[in-house]
């Protein structure tokens, strides 16, 4: 029998235990994702009252919208370096804490912290720590004037952006790396130690692939979160600005579906992100999740 | 049809039971000293009669209300009324989710609001869709002091004087002449309306849901041309370019020397200005050589939503009624610089002796600038998702400003997309005639 028959006497309990979140997820992540399927095959008046099915046409005009593909683009650039420089380095950093030099312990400690912060309050931080005329770059800013300029300069706000995601994804990658870097028995470094492997080396050839499994984990969360996590950073330093250039998809299905009143257009392209997050998770895990070795 | 019967219905049941007592709610999303006047205006008409209770709660912003508005009326939990800003009036409209003021209220005398401010909310019948309640219009602000620092005695009143005082400001030192933030209703409807340009084919929309944007073949496109150029040349600036890094506070704090804005915004900044600077308050400049028109109404009204009961709407028509008196719109006025809308208001604040004084300056100058000759294109705008049109305008033009792409080409894309959602709004609206 199953592991669960031996830990519960009563078949249902289980079931009864899990109930109220299996409710949770069905109202707050089935039920709405199956309305956007549903919408997406619909033009629907924003106030309700009439809708009509209009079979693909909602997706052709959002394949065939170049608003579309350059925020798509945008994720896509966005997804890759912020994914990963968030993984990157939080690795720099574990390697550092693991190799208890000095202040490590407690930095250990305090790299951690920003976990408990959320991500719009990450944002409102940031557009100040940025802001071109009081935050830390002012000063280049009177040396140079305009060369640094968020509220103007597209790639600007788009840096600011990603140095956000990134100091956010600090302390979930630094935790989940630094745990697998200290499971790694000291016997291994002391072997290492000893036929000669110098600490550059011990990292690249004994610490790395051993962590294998950590970093994979690391990176399909990130890259699947930076997706969505992105709106509350976007939402309180850019706006989606200047210009557009931060608005990722995320973003332009909210600005559509709530203040363009486009439900069609917003539940069409949430079917799209959505089906292309799964191809993406799914395309991580065939052909890297099979190549790692989670045996030690 | 459908929405005459139901007001008629609606009417007849009025007369029926008006004595019915209610609980109503009020949903706005002014915030900051609009909302504080606001609230004072809930707060009399309880303390005035017993038999309705009004509770007024504020959404933050005119976009979070028509959202939470939206999702409230599909899950019938809606207030019975509601404020709701200019750019949303069509939307409203074909909505089915609103009953016309004047068909609910028959026996006012709505002819006695200004033309400008009818046009924009009228049916082609000429029917008032919703109750105007906080009207705005654009004027031109000034720092005086400032100004006379640099030499410049006059206030100027055209786009070439404006531009002569700037670099007059910006020889003197001044880091921030002029400050706009580029938003469309400023730099695009305003700008339009009174100079006499369409911004969409079949009069803005006002003949039917097949129109197109024309805006990008207007003189407009110059104009906004000239703030590129103006921006380079240090004599504009926008929000980001400002330390304050938003156009009003820029102005208010005394960063910027001149600015283009909304009435509404005239409490703040004389209350910022109070004892450091001198006011002045004009019309929007005009370029030489074009006749001056009327500007549009902006700002907010009052709709009446569908789906209450008898007793809620009877509620909402006592509190559109207090609204309307004379001593309530003055109050408001005096407390926020938006443009009282009737002529009755007008008359009482003449009347009252006080005609001169500065809490009353924005009445006057708004209702006149409202009040120019009006051409078919300067009633009002009337285009399907206008709202996300905003956006996309402030979208496009702001590539411009950064340098991505001319004025030109931003101005193209900005039609292309536009053109597209009134497409999209015909299609979603299909057989729906225009009321």
């Amino acid at each position: 029998m199953t592991s669960e028959s031996t830990l519960f006497s009563n078949r249902w309990l289980p079931v009864l235990l899990v109930a109220p979140f299996m409710l949770l997820i069905v109202l707050f992540f089935y039920v709405p994702i199956f309305q956007a399927f549903y919408w997406s095959f619909f033009l629907e008046q924003p106030f309700g009252g009439g809708s009509m099915f209009v079979g693909l046409d909602n997706f052709a005009r959002v394949l065939s919208d170049r608003e579309f593909w350059q925020a798509g683009w945008r994720t896509i650039v966005f997804m890759v370096t912020a994914s990963s420089l968030a993984v990157l380095i939080p690795l720099i950093l574990a390697v550092a804490a693991d190799r208890r030099i000095r202040l490590s312990l407690p930095a250990r400690n305090v790299l951690v912290w920003p976990k408990g912060v959320a991500g719009a309050s990450i944002g409102v931080v940031f557009a100040f720590v940025f802001n071109p005329f009081v935050g830390i770059l002012a000063p280049l800013n009177k040396a140079f004037p305009g060369i640094w300029a968020p509220g103007i300069d597209g790639t600007d706000a788009f840096i600011t952006l990603i140095a956000a995601h990134v100091w956010g994804g600090i302390p979930f990658n630094f935790v989940i790396l630094l745990a697998g870097l200290q499971s790694i028995p000291r016997t291994m470094h002391q072997a290492a130690a000893m036929d000669g492997a110098g600490p550059w080396r011990r990292i690249f050839d004994v610490q790395l692939p051993l962590i294998m499994p950590q970093l994979f984990l690391t990176l399909v969360l990130e890259f699947t979160e930076s997706v969505t996590s992105a709106f509350a950073l976007i939402d309180t330093i850019t706006h989606g600005g200047p210009g557009g250039a931060t608005t990722l998809l995320v973003y332009k299905i909210y600005k559509d579906g709530f203040s363009g009143y486009d439900l069609s257009g917003a539940s069409t392209q949430t079917a799209i992100l959505m089906v292309f997050v799964i191809l993406l998770t799914a395309a991580q895990f065939v052909f890297l999740g099979r190549r790692i070795n989670y045996e030690r | 049809m459908k929405i005459s019967i139901l007001a008629a219905a609606a009417a007849l049941m009025a007369g029926a039971c008006s004595a019915q007592a209610a609980n109503i709610e009020f949903w706005y999303g002014n915030t900051g000293s609009v909302e504080t006047a606001i609230k004072a205006q809930c707060d009399a008409f309880n303390a005035a009669q017993t038999q309705h209770k009004v509770t007024c709660v504020g959404q933050g912003s005119y976009e979070v209300s028509m959202q939470k508005a939206i999702a409230a009326y599909r899950a019938k939990n809606h207030p019975v009324l509601i404020q709701f800003f200019d750019a949303g009036t069509l939307d409203l409209m074909l909505s089915n989710a609103v009953v016309p003021v004047q068909e609910i209220l028959p026996d006012v005398k709505w002819d006695n609001y200004i033309a400008g401010t009818r046009a924009y909310y009228e049916t082609s019948g000429g029917k008032l869709f919703a109750q105007p309640y906080n009207a705005s219009t654009l004027l031109f602000y000034t720092n005086r002091t400032e100004l006379e620092k640099a030499g410049i005695t006059q206030t100027p009143t055209t786009w070439e004087e404006v531009i002569d005082a700037a670099r007059k400001l910006k020889a003197a030192g001044h880091a921030c002449p002029f400050v706009t933030d580029g938003d469309t209703w400023r730099v695009l409807e305003q700008f339009s309306a009174r100079h006499g340009l369409p911004i969409a084919s079949r009069h803005n929309g006002y003949d039917g849901l097949d129109a197109e944007y024309v805006f990008n073949t207007t003189f407009v496109a110059k104009h906004l041309q000239n703030l590129v150029d103006w921006r380079k040349e240090g004599l504009v600036r926008l929000n980001a370019d400002t330390k304050a890094g938003n156009y009003t506070a820029a102005f208010n704090a005394g960063e910027c020397a001149m600015m283009e804005g909304s009435s509404g915004s005239y409490a703040a900044s004389t209350k910022a200005f109070d004892g450091k600077y001198q006011l002045t308050v004009n019309m929007a400049p005009m370029y030489k050589g074009y006749e001056r028109h009327n500007t549009l109404v902006g700002g907010a009204s009052i709709y009446v939503m569908k789906g209450r009961d008898q007793a809620e709407v009877e509620g909402a028509k006592a509190f559109l009624d207090f609204l309307r008196k004379p001593e309530q719109q003055m109050a408001f006025t005096a407390a926020t610089g938006y443009v009282p809308v009737t002529n009755d208001v007008l008359d009482a604040i003449n009347k009252s002796g006080d005609a001169k004084a500065a809490k009353y300056a924005t009445a006057a100058i708004g209702i006149e600038s409202m009040n120019q000759p009006p051409t078919a294109d300067s009633r009002g705008i009337r285009l399907g998702f206008y709202v996300q049109f905003r956006e996309i305008f402030m979208e496009e033009t702001q590539k411009a400003y950064g340098g991505q792409q001319t004025m030109q080409v931003s101005l193209d894309n900005a039609k292309k997309r536009g053109d597209e959602l009134l497409r999209r709004f015909e299609q979603t609206y299909k057989g729906v005639k225009l009321p």
